[in-house]
């Protein structure tokens, strides 16, 4: 058990939709927020080696939360993008941790570092056993590399660097983008947009069959939290909710929850991504007793009220 | 595409492949000018501007440099095998796309495959498993620059091409210990210039691998670095495959050593087959390994005899 008060901590991406999360969650547990360090970007530039020394100087334990990511559309327009600034930020700021004597590494991997085809609920044996849903693959092997590098450096160094594979997120703060943003807040978008157009239809990308799991922003930034102070082993750990759910039934509580009572009309002719996502949890909550404690209409409502709160004036 | 006039840069291009493959260019009527050699103690391409300094002007690279050896060097040094081996190849790539490079060759190693995969291993096997564990840093790195290439052709239409070969042999390799051709070779050269009657040699001789005699594994990159224009990865093999005891019985014959090969079964055989399916790089390329066992080796032997006798008169 690592006691966090007191120490000097990175939060790279600590700026971001769920590193805003995990800084209010540090603070929680008596983290002086003096001591939580969040690079920004320009001014550090985390592909860079020289960024990455600079930024892990006199820290005691670094979250690695920086990433490019985004949704369906997004990975398959920028898969270059996706894969060289994924890579070129994690595989820095291991080596740049390392060096500074850094006590302790928390990477954060993605589900879609998982194999297209992994029977459910996945179980972190199965990272391996085949290739990515292949819109996704250069950022899911991308973001991968932090789970080798970690263990390579444990191997060599014995560096505590640890590695979790988080589920799709969603909550407050979430990007709402509608070039990059993932399938929660895009249909939370569309739906609110449809509504102040007056327009009774929405549409939605794919067949609405393919089923994700979701995990709320704060839940995840608690069990990050949570293995920060009490998990120290080479092996990489799921992230989730546990609750596996449709992209239609997804939708459809959406619109309910926001009153629409409009058409989805599902766009077929776009692709649905990786055919289901579901994660074994049980490791999280054996090694550093993780439960995610937020119900999906919960969850969804609070988003949703966010969003109203930002957006619609 | 026409090689003749590229500038080149093949990066590795000092080392046991890498200086074949020049000789190859050169062969092929590129002009030695034209041919880029960094070499490690002044350009580090582990660090970004060196590599985007280096790209300045180049029509092709061939990025044939890593950090590997044999398996004690493996097994104590994973982390800076896998971070020398990935920031090399992805910051090299990201300058040569930035810089407008036509074609970049980037080449891998058949301890990318898994180690479930079925035998011969074929280029669609290539996900299926976990590698080697020992060799894993390595392997997953270089495995990257495949996803690298693979995304930036899809991103940019950038011309990043990955060539899987296996393990390889032939005159130039000095590596010290762990690569089994040079090994035994250097031994039972040693013992019979010495009158020692017997070499002792690892494991049961009973699992198989397939070499390829470096100039034919030279020449077939050289041929995808010409004709190759393709998203997915491609076998460099010789074909065939042999037992590791009838290697090593070949060997003894063309040194002239002829005493006993003492087999220690205490030690590790490793993966009993690898070998990998070479039809796709028939089809793509036209490429066929030309060199048979017999020739490469005799020509390997008799590089290493000459090596010897060089270095006992300096």
């Amino acid at each position: 058990m690592h006691n966090l008060k007191g120490k000097k901590i990175l939060v790279t991406g600590g700026a971001g939709f769920l590193g805003q999360h995990v800084v209010r969650a540090l603070i929680a547990r008596g983290v002086q927020k003096e001591n939580i360090l969040v690079p920004c970007f320009p001014e550090l530039d985390l592909r860079r080696r020289a960024d990455c020394d600079q930024a892990v100087k006199g820290r005691d334990v670094v979250i690695h939360l920086a990433a490019t990511v985004g949704g369906i559309g997004y990975n398959q327009a920028k898969p270059g993008e996706l894969f060289y600034n994924n890579a070129a930020m994690g595989v820095y700021m291991i080596d740049a941790s390392y060096k500074a004597n850094v006590r302790k590494f928390l990477g954060l991997g993605t589900i879609c570092s998982y194999p297209k085809f992994t029977p459910v609920p996945f179980k972190e044996e199965d990272l391996w056993n085949g290739y990515p849903e292949e819109t996704n693959a250069p950022y899911g092997l991308a973001k991968k590399m932090l789970l080798v590098q970690a263990q390579a450096y444990r191997k060599q160094y014995n560096m505590n660097a640890i590695t979790l594979f988080p589920v799709n997120l969603y909550g407050p703060g979430d990007n709402f983008d509608p070039v990059s943003s993932h399938v929660i807040p895009a249909l939370i978008r569309k739906t609110a947009e449809a509504k102040r157009e007056g327009r009774n239809f929405i549409e939605v990308w794919g067949t609405g069959k393919a089923t994700r799991e979701f995990l709320y922003a704060e839940d995840a930034a608690e069990g990050i939290v949570l293995a920060a102070e009490k998990y120290d082993k080479p092996d990489p750990v799921n992230l989730g909710s546990g609750k596996e759910i449709s992209i239609k039934e997804a939708i459809e509580t959406i619109c309910r929850l926001m009153n629409f009572h409009g058409e989805i009309r599902w766009d077929t002719t776009k692709p649905d991504g990786q055919p289901r996502r579901f994660l074994d949890v049980s490791r999280a909550e054996k090694e550093f007793g993780f439960r995610a404690k937020t119900g999906f209409e919960e969850g969804l409502q609070k988003t949703i009220d966010w969003y109203r709160s930002q957006y619609a004036g | 595409m026409n090689l003749k006039d590229k500038k080149i840069l093949v990066t590795g291009g000092g080392g046991f492949l890498g200086s074949h493959l020049v000789q190859r260019l050169l062969g092929r009527g590129v002009s030695r000018e034209l041919i880029i050699v960094p070499r490690a103690g002044d350009c580090d391409l582990r660090i970004r501007e060196n590599c985007e300094s280096i790209v300045q002007g180049v029509d092709v690279v061939i990025h044939a440099a890593g950090t590997t050896g044999n398996t004690e060097f493996h097994r104590d040094h994973p982390a800076e095998i896998f971070y020398d081996n990935l920031t090399m190849g992805v910051e090299l790539m990201e300058a040569a796309r930035v810089a407008g490079v036509e074609k970049f060759v980037t080449i891998g190693s058949a301890t990318e495959y898994p180690e479930n995969a079925p035998l011969p291993f074929r280029e669609e096997n290539l996900w299926i498993g976990f590698p080697e564990p020992l060799h894993a840093p390595y392997t997953i790195a270089k495995k990257m620059l495949l996803v690298q290439a693979q995304a930036y052709r899809a991103q940019y239409g950038f011309n990043a091409i990955h060539l899987l070969l296996t393990n390889m042999y032939g005159p130039g390799n000095e590596a010290k210990g762990g690569f089994v051709i040079t090994n035994m070779i250097n031994r039972m050269l040693a013992a019979k210039d010495t009158g020692q009657a017997v070499v002792e040699a690892w494991g049961t001789g009973v699992p198989t691998r397939d070499f390829l005699y470096v100039e034919d594994a030279a020449e077939g990159i050289v041929l995808a670095a010409e004709k190759y224009d393709k998203p997915d990865p491609v076998n460099l093999g010789s074909g065939w495959e042999i037992s590791i005891k009838e290697l090593t019985e070949t060997i003894s014959h063309l040194t002239g050593f002829g005493g006993e090969i003492r087999w220690d079964v205490s030690k590790p055989d490793g993966q009993m087959r690898r070998m990998l399916d070479t039809r796709k790089a028939e089809r793509e390329l036209g490429f066929r390994a030309g060199t048979s066992f017999e020739d490469g080796l005799r020509k390997t032997v008799e590089w290493h005899k000459s090596r010897r006798s060089g270095e006992s008169v300096s």
